[in-house]
């Protein structure tokens, strides 16, 4: 049994201290939105999230294919692990998305491209999953998750630019002037400094329940390993 | 009933086994690549001609659909304007899952993909094949599925365009759908797990073919329409290429 | 939109946001921790499992316990 890592022990901690800031900052030191009110405070978590859990997805891509190439399965253990906690965020982004959308549009759900198509990209690692726990021979496992993943990553931003160029209310939220789009707002610096913070802040904690998840998923092989042993 | 079943397959192991004899000298690799991609469109075609149980299923389960729309939606006059491509659409989609399905649990119960397998072919050239076969079948069931919902609600389906976005839509959706299948018969969910898998990855097809679709019928300005049509034929070439590559990473054993 | 002079009330929106993202965070580090606690357990009875059985009888007989002389002077009485 291998004790934590003391990197990841700080990790830990530093984690949960910039939670900390970073909620300080997006309840108290962010200005109050002048129409929507208080509901846009939940933009820097929506934003914090939605933004690493992207780039885990995107992350997962070049984790395909390495291990379609390499064929070692450490990359699939880091390939399920950045999944896992992307899609996590990734809920947490579209359920804010929601909240947000409540107030500000007078709805729960629109079916406009950004939140389409983050339902449909969640639907596809969920779909990931599914389809690893159908098999159970390690190695075609992930075989058969990486060409998966691989297929999903691609076909989500088509589906986005395809939504996008055939109907059109997510507000573009760093626009200029005016915000044509309903239930959009101009950011302030204030606004904006607290976005940075919930940026920098969601990084760190999706970093370090990305190395957590990984840890598992190496104990997870080692039992399986053990297992195949034992049993022999 | 199985006389019959014996009957398919002996001819679906002389198939194999005629395919196993192609050639694979290097000189003439890329024509035992078509004759291994015909061998293996034939042999389906054949065993499909002989039985029909892939086409009649996807036939009647199309109908069935239509009827439940029929149902399900207020399809009146005004209505089915806006609704006649989507209903249509997802006629497709679901019964293209059927022909998917069955069509690769026959290969793989009859051990007939093993047998392809251990053919000196590209594992491309069996990719091709099947992705053929599956589109024909789709195409064949759309083809009769059209006079039908003409028929039934008065409406005019044969359109060239509609036609051409058929084809488009239903290339992509085999594509993509043959490399799936393949993956979800050999997990333990097998039949259930395609759809989950496949139309999340397919909703650009599908986005776009009811787009196009809708916009033909409706007699939109082309210069619309050809912008659902482009990223068909994007998507096409991209997810085709993209599970060329991978089938034999899906295969191999 | 109007001008408003103060702005709509969204306290509510706001709270559920943030107590729904703590909690689905929590549950999922917590979810990490258990399977983590689990596998730990599996893998210790696997190690007892693995470790080489103990060395089975020896040619020599074990000598019988027989009574040791008492070198510790123990203090009962």
């Amino acid at each position: 049994m291998q004790s934590k890592p003391v990197l990841l022990k700080i990790l830990d901690v530093l984690a949960i201290v910039l939670l900390g800031v970073s909620t300080y900052f997006a309840l108290v030191i962010a200005p109050t939105e002048l129409v929507m009110g208080n509901v846009q405070r939940v933009f820097y978590f929506h934003i914090g999230t939605a933004w690493t859990a992207l780039i885990g997805f995107l992350f997962t891509a070049v984790l395909s294919v390495i291990y379609l190439v390499t064929k070692d399965l450490k990359w699939d253990r880091y390939q399920v692990a950045a999944i896992e906690v992307s899609l996590v965020f990734f809920l947490i982004t579209i359920v804010l998305g929601s909240i947000w959308a409540r107030p500000a549009w007078n709805t729960w759900w629109t079916w406009d491209p950004r939140l389409t198509t983050a339902a449909i990209t969640e639907l596809i690692y969920v779909a990931y999953f599914m389809l690893r726990q159908g098999i159970d021979d390690p190695d075609r496992r992930a075989r058969f998750g990486s060409v998966y993943a691989l297929l999903g990553g691609v076909s989500a931003p088509i589906t986005f630019f395809a939504i996008r160029l055939f109907r059109t209310i997510h507000p573009v939220v760093i626009s200029g002037g005016n915000s044509e789009a309903q239930g959009g707002f101009d950011m302030t610096s204030g606004m904006l400094t607290a976005m940075f913070v919930a940026l920098i802040a969601f990084t760190v904690i999706f970093i370090d329940l990305y190395w957590n998840r990984i840890r598992l998923g190496n104990l997870e092989d080692k039992v399986e390993q053990l297992k195949l042993k034992v049993t022999m | 009933m199985a006389v019959k079943s014996t009957k398919i397959d002996r001819r679906q192991m002389t198939a194999d086994r005629d395919i196993s004899r192609q050639p694979s000298t290097v000189g003439g690799q890329s024509g035992s690549f078509f004759k291994a991609v015909s061998a293996v469109v034939w042999k389906d075609l054949q065993a499909e001609f002989r039985s029909r149980e892939l086409f009649s299923a996807m036939l009647v389960f199309s109908l069935l659909i239509i009827l439940i729309f029929n149902f399900a939606l207020e399809l009146d006059i005004k209505t089915r304007q806006s609704v006649t491509a989507g209903v249509l659409w997802a006629t497709f989609a679901f019964a293209g899952t059927l022909g998917l399905n069955r069509s690769m649990a026959i290969e793989k119960d009859r051990g007939c993909l093993d047998g392809l397998l251990l053919a000196p072919v590209d594992r491309s050239a069996i990719y091709f094949g099947k992705v053929i076969s599956n589109l024909a079948f789709m195409l064949i069931v759309e083809v009769i599925i059209l006079p039908v919902y003409s028929v039934l609600y008065n409406v005019n389906l044969f359109q060239p365009g509609l036609l051409m976005v058929i084809l488009l839509g239903s290339i992509g959706y085999a594509g993509v759908g043959t490399l799936l299948s393949a993956m979800s018969v050999q997990t333990r969910t097998r039949d259930i797990l395609l759809p989950i898998l496949l139309f999340p990855v397919i909703i650009p097809v599908l986005l776009s073919a009811v787009k196009a679709s809708s916009g033909f019928l409706n007699g939109v300005e082309f210069s619309e329409i050809s912008l659902p049509i482009s990223l068909l034929i994007v998507y096409d070439v991209i997810f085709i290429s993209l599970a060329f590559m991978f089938f034999e990473y899906i295969v191999e054993e | 939109m109007f001008l408003q002079d103060t702005p709509a009330n969204t306290d509510g929106y706001m709270i559920a946001g943030y107590v729904i993202s703590f909690i689905v965070m929590a549950l999922y580090v917590a979810s990490i921790y258990v399977r983590s606690r689990n596998l730990n357990r599996d893998l210790t009875l696997l190690e007892e499992m693995d470790k080489p059985v103990a060395p089975v009888e020896t040619s020599q007989p074990k000598p019988k316990k027989t009574a040791k002389p008492v070198t510790k002077r123990s203090g009962k009485k």
